[in-house]
């Protein structure tokens, strides 16, 4: 006897499934249907409940709230992000290099989010951003830092009678902004590595200067440590204060497998970024192919 | 709550009551008998399983059945004798696409979906739409021309 499966159509059927059976979740399916894959003609089987929200239309869309902030519903497909023009570039360059079309029709954010693989590719930009991830359950909603709500590798903060009901991501005016993925291939691929970098310079001044590693540590990293030894600082200063942020960096990242390639990329990214505000690049996007 | 699944398979349609995790492409082709929905890798990532959802192109072996209620699903049996079935079909007979056969009702599906949203793509725009879709016989190219092929000689039918 396999597990209960249940099919919620609304999200008040679905948090009263959750709380009383703990169910997992399935959104698209394309992390949960391969774990549990068993061969051709068989049905996945999963040691748990599974509780399969797919259809569940408060959980879908992308608003923009009209205070700088945009909401992405946790189901959003990143081939709707990837084409919308209210969510911010990093954010959408990320859903855009998501596996093929296929997956990027069926893959959601929400499963990106709650799956919480380091290799992940949308919470990257999403950290970088200060996205805040809103919980929803029978007692109300919650909202916290997504960089906080993702604990580790695959753990979440994500209580038992809980779902994610979507992501709110602040404005941002960014003056220099880079986003890079390193694949085996363009298509299909997982990521072995990626980046995102941003800063703000305003009269020679670097107002913001922020950065997130993907699949360089048990989970993203940001380092706000690091960044704030370039925060405040003149563009001018910046090659001499180059070389302190880039060790702060290495030591905030934490890879697990090829550590000496990832720390070398992570390092070439970053210094390629910061080369390019000092010899004054023109804003906008850094080394876009 | 659902207890059974309703959806549409090439515009018929299908109810199903058994387990919802079972693979969607079990349903087409062990139920509705459509084997030209091919399995390969069974993870998503060769493309051979690719059907049509809701106008979009997804692949069958990572979509459980309990998650296409409502949906309308198009597969290469549905397509193959419409006007831009033919023409796709037609053009990849014409242009030599088809080695060993096995990727080709999924790269038509990729195709079809491609010209549905962009009838005059570039060389670039249809290998990036056929990308998810892998072929270990003909090196792409003429994959890529006969789908080229079939949006010059398709014209106004992808237009519309």
């Amino acid at each position: 006897m396999g597990e209960m499966i249940y099919i919620p159509t609304t999200l008040e059927e679905a948090l009263r499934i959750r709380k009383e059976t703990g169910a997992h979740l399935l959104a698209g399916g394309s992390d949960i249907m391969v774990q549990g894959k068993r061969g051709i003609g068989l049905h996945p089987e999963l040691p748990y409940p599974v509780m399969i929200i797919t259809s569940i239309p408060e959980l879908k869309g992308i608003t923009d709230n009209g205070d700088g902030t945009v909401t992405i519903g946790a189901l959003t497909i990143p081939s709707e992000i990837a084409s919308s023009n209210i969510v911010p570039w990093h954010v959408r360059k990320a859903a855009a290099g998501m596996g093929a079309i296929a997956l990027r029709n069926t893959a959601t954010i929400g499963g990106n989010i709650g799956n919480a693989s380091p290799k992940g590719d949308l919470p990257q930009p999403l950290i970088l951003l200060d996205a805040e991830v809103v919980l929803s359950s029978e007692s109300g909603e919650r909202r916290m830092l997504l960089d906080d709500f993702i604990l580790g590798a695959k753990k979440t903060a994500l209580r038992e009678d809980e779902i994610i009901k979507g992501v709110v991501i602040p404005a941002h005016s960014f003056t220099y902004s880079y986003y890079r993925k390193i694949g085996m291939r363009r298509a299909n691929a997982i990521s072995k590595l990626s980046l995102s970098a941003a800063a703000v310079v305003k009269d020679g001044e670097i107002i913001d200067f922020r950065a997130s590693s993907g699949a360089a540590g048990p989970k993203v990293i940001r380092s706000r440590e690091a960044e704030n030894i370039l925060k405040g600082h003149m563009v001018a200063e910046l090659p001499e204060l180059k070389e302190s942020f880039l060790s702060a960096w290495n030591d905030a990242i934490s890879p697990h497998a090829m550590p000496e390639y990832r720390r070398h990329t992570t390092r070439r990214m970053l210094e390629y970024f910061i080369d390019e505000i000092i010899r004054g690049a023109e804003p906008g996007i850094i080394g876009e192919d | 709550m659902l207890s059974e699944i309703v959806f549409y398979v090439n515009d018929r349609k299908t109810v199903f009551s058994g387990n919802p995790l079972t693979r969607l492409i079990d349903v087409l082709r062990e139920d509705l008998h459509l084997t030209g929905v091919k399995e390969g890798c069974g993870e998503g990532e060769c493309g051979a399983c690719s059907v049509i959802k809701d106008g979009k192109l997804v692949t069958s072996c990572i979509i459980p059945v309990g998650a296409v209620n409502g949906s309308h699903i198009y597969t290469i049996e549905g397509i193959r004798d419409t006007d831009k079935g033919k023409c796709l079909v037609d053009a990849f007979a014409e242009g030599g696409a088809v080695q060993c056969g096995f990727c080709i009702p999924g790269m038509v599906m990729a195709a079809y979906a491609l010209l549905e949203e962009n009838p005059t793509p570039s060389e670039e725009e249809i290998r990036k739409g056929i990308s998810g879709n892998i072929c270990r016989c003909t090196g792409y190219d003429l994959i890529v021309e006969s789908i080229k092929l079939a949006s010059e000689k398709g014209g106004e039918l992808w237009a519309k």
